[in-house]
């Protein structure tokens, strides 16, 4: 009897130790669902930036960010101007590529000058736009040579991956994509990819930095939402990026799933048309007018006012958004905490329109997409409804990417919303693009679409961008900040707001503002 | 025989032409892709040097001749998006769809057919009439509905299958199958019952009607006359009569089932080329877009051909026009 119950003791012993042994084996990996996935193993094929988030694992960028997109030491440990156009950049000692080699400051000049060669139509130059030329100076320095005073060229670099001169001139994305030339330094080694399919990584056990938890990782590209939800709760994956408003609220009563939320650094923003003749002309009581409304101040300040903000973030977009009064998160370098948040005041917006000369209103058509942020086209209709309140007849058409943009491109809106994302974590990057005068000799200006030109602004971001001092150039973005934002250049509406889910008890991270999810910073949940 | 292949090729290069000028003028109409794909950030001249790098500040036209040249030296381009050749792009995705889509239709035709004669044989007893009740429901129900309706019951809720994607494949002569490994079919049973209603609900709605066609014909009657069993009656006669109609249908849905699986390949993540056309499509990633399209034509022209001469198999009164 003793020995049947030993026997059986043991089965069990035996059992249960497989049981945890395999448990731990499966813990060790970790896979994430994710909506979007890269275009190219090749990192500097692409500005989109579910290419950067995947290839951040295998390769590192010269220069760091930390979840706000706030600069921090990264391949180089050091960046500090030495004249008007002059970068120098002290490289890290000690890092290796996955097939062992050196980083050296070749490696780094490698990088930029491979970028005009290899990028694709989202083109990357636009980081190394104002780089004229790249001098090493020994193993572990590089002078960067600029086009005149480039201040913000460190916030370009963030995403200057850096890979290995060993590869050779002439590789491209066929290579990259085999693994052939998929060498970096990151804290992963690439394993395999195919477009739209499995990013498979394993985890380089030399990393320089800290080394992550998990040994194997794998990125499955799953776009549909209800698909990726599906795939959570059914277990094929372990965690999913972008989780709908509608699941959020459901997923917040289940105690399988641990739910994650995050601002993000897309903003929807409303841009009025101001030059002379709008593309299609506003109407009153059904007649064509001449003029532009929107020249006058008061009318973009009534479309501001009539706009319920806390509407828009609390039920448009069911609880996943945050009322926005600039551009760009506040917390970003050149963002102002001294503007106020514009209040709800309807009345004073009917009274701006009457003394603008428009008592009973007009019609104006409001283009926007529907396919790029989480609700945009709800926050459009939303919008038109609220404008209607005014007393304004606002023809909202919820338009596809594919669509929408070639035609903003051409100038065909009067009004339009869309989002924007300050990728850069600070201020030239949007205010430089959207705001200054569209000036295709300075390069500034790009998507200024809707003719806005102030002298006073455009002058304080030249300022800025020639001004090395980080304090000095903060205070004039600041102003930037602000000015544009009370002239109504544009008329911020709502930050949109991210949520990742993940099996319960599994793993924990910190969100990060640019949305990324990087297996390398998440960690187990504490037992 | 041969003036009939040569007609079909001919036709074929026809629709080829106009279609690839269809996408090239609608391209156009829609837009720049460099408008589409572009960096926010990037200044005028990043864009102009890319929209002369890719040649879309050229006349239609001439954009258009430089690419017929170049598929007739056999080569259809570089996507866009991966540059990648796009005959190597479609072709890593196509096995998956083919063989979604195979298995799909072989479904739809073993099951549906047999219970569409069966529906027409006794068209009065009720399973005949919850067969054709469900047949209904086969193609009235939208497929992107049932298919989330699949993956929460089996997937989510019972965890018997995994809810999407393609698991691990084996190769066959060098292409990569789902179908050799139960785990491989644990993967694609799903999608493919999916993909497999809609046709299901055709082809028992076909049977049945040629059936209930045929069993009050003369032919039938001579042979219960000779004293032949039901079942030969039924599975040889009747079936070889009906069974015209019934591959029409198979051959053109199962080109469209292959060409436009793409709902169902977004809802269980298969890997499959209709999600990179759509994708495609929505960066106006031409090359991929003409050269998918092309295929497409080139499929349905093969299918309709074996279509043609699986007629002349069936029915000998097409034989005998064929060869006088």
């Amino acid at each position: 009897m003793l020995s049947k119950k030993n026997a059986i003791l043991a089965i069990t012993l035996a059992v249960m130790g497989a049981t945890t042994l395999s448990a731990q084996v499966l813990a060790e990996d970790l896979t994430i669902g994710v909506r979007a996935g890269p275009d190219s193993i090749d990192p500097h094929w692409s500005t989109l930036g579910s290419q950067a988030e995947s290839l951040r694992h295998i390769f590192d960028t010269l220069v760091g960010v930390d979840k706000d997109l706030q600069l921090q030491p990264a391949l180089a440990t050091s960046w500090t101007p030495i004249d008007d156009s002059t970068w120098e950049f002290k490289i890290r000692e000690g890092v290796k590529f996955h097939d062992g080699s050196d980083l050296t400051a070749e490696d780094v000049k490698f990088s930029i000058d491979r970028i005009p060669q290899v990028t694709g139509p989202m083109s990357m130059t636009i980081y190394t736009k104002s780089v004229a030329s790249v001098e090493v100076i020994d193993d572990y320095t590089i002078h960067v040579h600029t086009n005149g005073p480039a201040a913000t060229l460190p916030n370009d670099f963030i995403r200057l991956f850096v890979v290995s001169s060993e590869i050779g001139e002439g590789v491209g994305n066929e290579q990259f994509n085999s693994g052939e030339a998929a060498i970096g330094t990151g804290p992963y080694k690439f394993v395999s990819w195919e477009p739209k399919g499995d990013l498979v990584l394993t985890r380089n056990d030399d990393y320089w930095g800290e080394k992550p938890y998990w040994e194997n990782v794998v990125r499955k590209e799953i776009p549909n939402d209800a698909s990726r939800v599906a795939a959570l709760q059914s277990g094929e994956v372990d965690l999913i990026n972008y989780v709908p408003a509608t699941d959020y609220a459901a997923m917040q009563n289940d105690n399988r799933l641990d739910t994650f939320i995050a601002d993000s650094v897309y903003i929807l923003n409303i841009t009025p048309n101001v030059k002379d003749t709008l593309p299609v002309k506003a109407k009153v009581n059904g007649v064509e007018i001449e003029a532009n409304p929107f020249q006058d101040l008061r009318v973009r300040e009534a479309f501001d006012l009539a706009i319920n903000r806390d509407i828009l973030a609390d039920v448009v977009l069911e609880g996943l958004g945050k009322p926005a009064n600039q551009l760009m998160p506040e917390t970003f370098f050149g963002g102002s905490t001294d503007l106020p948040m514009p209040e709800y005041d309807l009345e004073r917006a009917k009274s701006l329109l009457a003394e603008a000369g428009y008592p009973d209103g007009f019609e104006i058509d409001f283009a926007c997409t529907n396919n790029r942020l989480p609700g945009d086209a709800a926050v459009c209709e939303a919008l038109s409804q609220m404008w209607a309140r005014a007393g304004l007849k606002v023809n909202a058409s919820a338009l596809n990417g594919t669509v929408f943009f070639p035609a903003q491109q051409a100038g065909d809106f009067s009004l339009w919303l869309s989002g924007w994302g300050t990728l850069t974590g600070e201020a030239s990057y949007t205010y430089g693009s959207l705001i200054h005068t569209a000036d295709p000799e300075k390069g500034l200006g790009a998507f200024n679409k809707s003719g806005y030109s102030n002298a006073e602004i455009d002058a304080l971001l030249e300022e800025g961008a020639r001004t090395l001092d980080d304090d000095a150039r903060r205070a004039l973005y600041e102003q930037v900040t602000e000015l544009s934002m009370t002239d109504r250049a544009m008329i911020p509406t709502v930050i949109i707001q991210t949520v990742w889910a993940a099996e319960a008890g599994k793993l924990t991270f910190e969100p990060r503002v640019d949305q990324e999810t990087l297996a390398y910073l998440i960690q187990p949940a504490a037992q | 025989m041969l003036g009939f292949f040569i007609q079909r090729i001919f036709q074929a290069v026809v629709v080829v032409i106009v279609m690839s000028v269809l996408v090239f003028v609608g391209v156009y109409a829609i837009g720049n892709p460099i408008d589409v794909m572009i960096d926010p950030a990037a200044t005028q001249e990043i864009r102009e040097n890319l929209i002369a790098q890719y040649g879309f500040d050229r006349p239609l036209y001439e954009q258009y001749f430089i690419f017929i040249g170049n598929v007739l030296s056999g080569d259809f381009g570089e996507s866009f998006v991966y540059r990648i050749p796009v005959l190597g792009l479609i072709f890593s995705r196509l096995p998956a769809t083919f063989e979604l889509a195979t298995t799909a239709v072989l479904i739809a035709a073993i099951i549906g057919v047999p219970l569409g004669i069966w529906a027409g044989y006794k068209p009065g007893a009720f399973s005949s009439k919850l067969i054709m009740a469900l047949s209904i429901l086969g193609f009235s129900l939208p497929t992107f509905w049932v298919g989330l309706i699949l993956v929460m019951t089996f997937a989510v809720n019972l965890h018997w299958l995994p809810s999407g994607g393609r698991g691990e494949t084996s190769d066959l002569l060098g292409i990569p199958l789902s179908l050799i490994t139960p785990d491989g079919w644990s993967y694609i049973i799903l999608p493919a019952f999916n993909l497999a209603l809609f046709n299901l609900g055709l082809l028992i709605r076909l049977a049945r009607a040629g059936t209930l066609e045929a069993m009050s014909s003369d032919y039938v009657r001579f042979a219960r006359a000779q004293g032949l069993k039901e079942s030969t009656v039924v599975g040889l006669h009747v079936l070889k009569n009906i069974s015209i109609p019934i591959v029409t249908v198979f051959g053109l849905e199962f080109g469209s089932t292959l060409a436009f699986a793409v709902v169902t390949e977004t809802i269980f993540n298969w890997p499959g080329v209709g999600k990179l056309i759509i994708d495609s499509i929505m960066v106006l990633d031409r090359p991929v877009m003409v050269a998918y399209l092309v295929l497409v034509v080139l499929l349905f022209v093969i299918i309709n051909l074996v279509v043609d001469l699986l007629y002349g198999v069936l029915d000998p009164r097409i034989r005998a026009r064929r060869s006088s």
